[in-house]
């Protein structure tokens, strides 16, 4: 299968770059940037995380939640949180010109999620404006 | 007045949101978005799921749901096929090879198929004649399943209309006509 990622090599080292940094966050176990249609583009995982499923998931929840902020009218959908007895997951959606982008970050008990929230917000925002 | 639920699957670019589109009297729920895959010339691609409604003549409902065609999503197989009533396999015959593509599907759902009723629809036949529907009739048999396969054009509100009659008469065959 080819796919045709349509991503700037100066967006595809943010993404890069930004989900080794990610990574660092204290109880961060994997990062995956991927296309709205579940292609990975970039990932850091330290723990068990396969990158081409979790990026196929995300894609799944970013379109899922579009669908039900368009229905209660709230205009697009940013992000979604999976909040759980050992961790969370956020998925966080990038528009940019040349491609839409979903970042996940999976994170484990030892984080803190406005911390985490923050730092994933901030990298969305670099890689919407790279 | 009874509602059931339909699931549409099957291979890329079969025409599972396009079924649902046709059918459906309500406007749809489509999670579609720009398709990176070269290999499947198409612009936009289902990755969440598609939702129609649909009232038979008798006044029961049928909600129709349709998965994301591409197996990395087989994990909204299982979520979406809970609580079906039955399967709608789409087949597209100008893919390079539509019988391993059904198997995929014929694999990916065999749990459900066990229990679960099942029609084939096979999509640009006119075009591509081959393989026939026969030939699909040899690959269910291979794998122990008898479903009826129908050549149909999912953009005609009237070809869907008889896949859904086709898996709604087999349900009734099984109960004796109550369904």
């Amino acid at each position: 299968m080819t796919t045709k990622i349509n991503l700037s090599k100066a967006a595809q080292d943010i993404a890069r770059n930004g989900a080794e940094k990610m990574l660092q966050v204290t109880g961060v176990t994997a990062v995956v940037v991927a296309t709205v249609d579940g292609f990975d583009v970039a990932s850091a995982i330290s723990g068990n995380a396969n990158a081409a499923r979790v990026a196929a998931l995300a894609s799944s929840i970013a379109a899922i939640s579009t669908v039900v902020s368009d229905e209660a009218e709230l205009g697009p959908s940013k992000s979604v949180i999976i909040d759980t007895e050992s961790g969370f997951a956020i998925v966080y959606s990038v528009r940019r010109p040349d491609a839409e982008l979903v970042i996940n970050v999976i994170a484990n008990s030892n984080a803190i999620l406005g911390q985490v929230a923050y730092q994933t917000a901030q990298f969305a925002r670099t890689l919407g404006a790279a | 007045m009874n509602e059931y639920k339909i699931l549409f699957t099957g291979t890329m670019g079969a025409g599972k949101s396009t079924a649902i589109n046709a059918l459906s009297e309500t406007a749809t729920v489509n999670t579609d978005v720009h398709n990176s895959d070269l290999s499947v010339a198409k612009e936009r691609t289902t990755v969440g799921l598609d939702f129609g409604q649909f009232t038979l003549a008798n006044g029961d409902r049928i909600r129709l749901f349709g998965t994301p065609g591409q197996a990395r999503f087989d994990f909204l197989w299982k979520i979406l096929s809970k609580g079906a009533l039955g399967l709608i396999i789409l087949a597209d015959n100008s893919r390079p090879d539509p019988l391993a593509d059904l198997g995929v599907y014929l694999d990916g759902f065999s749990e459900e198929l066990d229990s679960l009723p099942c029609t084939i629809g096979v999509g640009r036949l006119d075009t591509h004649p081959r393989p026939s529907l026969d030939d699909y009739a040899d690959l269910l048999a291979a794998k122990n399943r008898v479903f009826p396969i129908i050549g149909v054009d999912v953009r005609r509100k009237d070809d869907v209309v008889l896949l859904v009659d086709t898996l709604l008469s087999q349900l009734e065959s099984a109960t004796g006509g109550q369904v």
